[in-house]
């Protein structure tokens, strides 16, 4: 019942926003029900997949322990995004940047999106969740190009356009998948466990096939290099709170449709090939992003590169595989909760100085002083310095293909070296650099600062400790992947 | 599909193949719509035989479905775009002629490699079908790609998906009904935004020509 909840509580909060006339605080309000409404019914699946393995509903919806990895970044990241989108729009509202109706669409293709991604982690169909996976195209297209300028609107047709004919060559690669179920007697509503059992019967190289289809197509949504062009674009131009979903949750979802593809590419005797494909497109887009970031110049895209490179860090565990996968499961929970503290500044930062440029940015420490704050250990954190999880997990990954995949470990190092000094070099000239015509002191409004003050702290905390329930079901999922 | 026989399949493969190649030649928005309805036509026809032995009421509506959207509701809302903006003819390609017919040579040269054999072995007594279908797939895609305007890239997908539909019919791929209607419902869902952004785009940059936008910058 969770799992029917979970879907019909953003539905039915987009159906009710839709009816809302000329009162702002009415949306404001639904969305601040929803979401603590969504995250406390995530908590009851994921608790239910903890002891139980998985959290099933009929014959259609299911999440295992894999899927509930993903839950766990959607509705942590969903829920704070929605808080700060509060305090965000209040602010776009009070400068008369947008009015009434801007608010509503937002909030109604917010809550869409929300049940979108939703959709795709709990339905058992792979092509309910290619469907699924779609329609957050669909439901974020408008709000990428949410500010109406010529510049949102390009980034937005070409999100639409990359990301469609990728999820088509994806959905190609799923059919090729699905033949192997087409004579064995399988009921007509294939699911996973199907796909994977069927797979057995396939010829590998169909296996390899499909597998590099689906790579492409569901890596086009990841932001792997190098069908990664449309990120960087969406990301930035997308309002913050969007970006911090876009690349702390749509990311992991779509991750997730690569795994479970891959699940069936191992048993279908591609296990190798796609290990080394994940292995090939991570570096490629470690490296891509690696050299982007050095000569950035507007902070959002420097995040949006960010998120590729982690990407990127996470295939590699992936394609390294053993202790690997355990760490890219849980960099993907890390990278969900630093990349969306530094989106939520990003947002702060744009509010402040109606600029996304890195060199209109000075003096932040004296502008925002709170933001500062949380923008220098986010840096630190996306970064992977110690103590921060990302560190652990990245050390854990080189070290997984430390064995078999030397030359890649000392390449993949020496990148992240380079993004570390791209990053320092921005990132100190917006916070300590002096600004020419020093700007009042103060934050947006509280509710610009407390998401993100929570999920730094949330991070933290899980850097330091991580729950053993956590670590079980991390455990329990990567062994899914490494079968 | 078992009531068409091979040689009236293989007309079909060949027909929705050879709409995607016109595409590529078409310089006229509206003939690249009517190309797009023939293609839709033909894929249409296949659907309908291929369901011959399982009609069931959620079948029925979801074929009645596929063929108003593809043949009336899609071209409905490109014709209305055209009309709008008295866009006659579409925007050039990046390549020339010459250059888009030597690629199309090469990606058909490319599907009668060894490499794409095992994809016969999904239907081995429709070989021929599965190449041509797969041909489609790839010369949409390049379509998107080597179009400079919105319209036809938009086009391209579509031809694009109307090329899965026939390998995944050749193939003897059959969607539950619910699922194919979901599918259906994406595509009207995506035509309608991708023709409300055509029409933004339009109105931005007083052209479909996706070269005029250069906002953007790294």
């Amino acid at each position: 019942m969770a799992l029917i909840l979970l879907l019909v509580i953003p539905l039915v909060a987009a159906a009710t926003s839709l009816a809302v006339r000329r009162k702002i605080f009415v949306l404001e309000a639904i969305a601040a029900v929803a979401a603590p409404l969504e995250f406390a019914v995530a908590a009851m699946i994921i608790t239910d997949v903890v002891r139980n393995g998985s959290s099933d509903y009929g014959t259609y919806l299911a999440v295992d322990s894999l899927g509930a990895v993903v839950l766990i970044t959607v509705t942590l990241v969903g829920l704070a995004a929605i808080f700060y989108s509060v305090g965000y729009l209040r602010e776009e509202v009070r400068k008369q940047i947008i009015g009434f109706s801007r608010v509503k669409q937002y909030f109604i293709l917010l809550h869409l999106f929300l049940a979108a991604m939703f959709f795709a982690i709990l339905t058992l169909s792979p092509i309910g969740m290619w469907i699924a996976i779609e329609a957050t195209t669909l439901s974020t297209a408008f709000l990428i190009s949410f500010y109406s300028k010529p510049s949102s609107m390009e980034a937005a047709w070409k999100y639409l356009i990359i990301n469609s004919i990728g999820l088509l060559l994806g959905f190609f690669g799923m059919l090729l998948f699905l033949t192997s179920t087409s004579e064995s007697g399988v009921s007509k509503f294939i699911n996973w466990t199907a796909l994977t059992q069927n797979a057995g019967d396939m010829n590998p190289l169909l296996a390899k096939i499909a597998f590099i289809f689906v790579l492409i197509g569901y890596g086009t949504k990841v932001g792997l290099a190098p069908m990664h062009t449309w990120l960087p674009d969406a990301h930035s131009k997308a309002p913050s709170p969007i970006s911090a979903l876009l690349s702390g949750a749509l990311l992991n979802v779509a991750m997730l449709a690569i795994l479970k593809f891959r699940i069936v590419a191992d048993a279908g005797g591609a296990a190798t090939f796609s290990s080394s494909l994940m292995i090939y497109f991570g570096v490629l887009s470690i490296g891509i992003s690696a050299f982007i970031i050095i000569v950035q110049k507007n902070y959002k895209r420097l995040f949006a590169y960010s998120s590729i490179e982690h990407m990127g860090i996470a295939a590699l565990g992936f394609g390294f595989g053993g202790l690997g996968t355990f760490a890219a499961l849980l960099h993907m929970i890390y990278h969900s909760l630093a990349k969306s503290i530094l989106f939520f500044s990003a947002g702060n930062i744009f509010l402040k100085y109606s600029s996304t440029k890195i060199r209109n940015v000075k003096g932040m420490l004296s502008a925002l002083p709170a933001t500062s704050v949380i923008l220098l250990i986010g840096f630190l954190a996306i970064t992977g310095m110690p103590p921060f999880g990302i560190f652990l997990t990245e050390f854990y990954i080189l070290s997984a293909g430390m064995g078999e995949h030397l030359p890649v470990v000392i390449a993949v190092l020496l990148l992240l070296v380079l993004v570390f000094a791209g990053f320092l070099k921005h990132i100190a000239g917006m916070t300590f650099g002096r600004e020419s015509e020093p700007l009042p002191a103060g934050e947006s409004n509280y509710l610009t600062v407390v998401p993100p003050v929570v999920l730094l702290s949330l991070f933290v905390a899980a850097g330091l400790y991580l729950p053993a329930s956590l670590k079980s079901l991390i455990t329990a999922a990567a062994a899914l992947i490494n079968g | 599909m078992s009531h068409l026989n091979e040689q009236t399949l293989l007309l079909f493969a060949t027909f929705i193949f050879a709409m995607a190649v016109l595409l590529h030649f078409t310089r006229k928005n509206t003939s690249a719509i009517r190309l797009y309805m023939a293609q839709s036509s033909a894929i249409s026809v296949l659907l309908l035989a291929s369901a011959f032995d399982r009609f069931t009421p959620l079948l029925i509506v979801a074929i009645i479905a596929t063929v108003a959207v593809k043949i009336v509701i899609v071209p409905y809302f490109f014709y209305g775009l055209i009309k709008r903006h008295e866009l006659t003819f579409s925007v050039s390609t990046y390549l020339n002629t010459p250059a888009t017919l030597a690629v199309i040579a090469a990606l058909l040269v490319l599907i009668q490699s060894d490499f794409f054999s095992p994809l016969a072995m999904l239907a081995p007594a429709g070989d021929k079908l599965l190449r041509l279908a797969f041909a489609t797939i790839l010369i949409s895609l390049f379509l998107s790609i080597n179009r400079r305007g919105a319209i036809s890239q938009v086009l391209g997908i579509l031809s694009l998906e109307n090329g899965i539909v026939s390998f995944a019919l050749f193939a003897g791929l059959e969607e539950s009904p619910g699922f194919q209607l979901g599918i259906t419902f994406n595509i009207l869902i995506w035509v309608i935004i991708a023709t409300v952004f055509a029409s933004m785009i339009f109105h931005k940059f007083g052209s479909l020509d996706v070269t005029t936008m250069k906002k953007l910058k790294d």
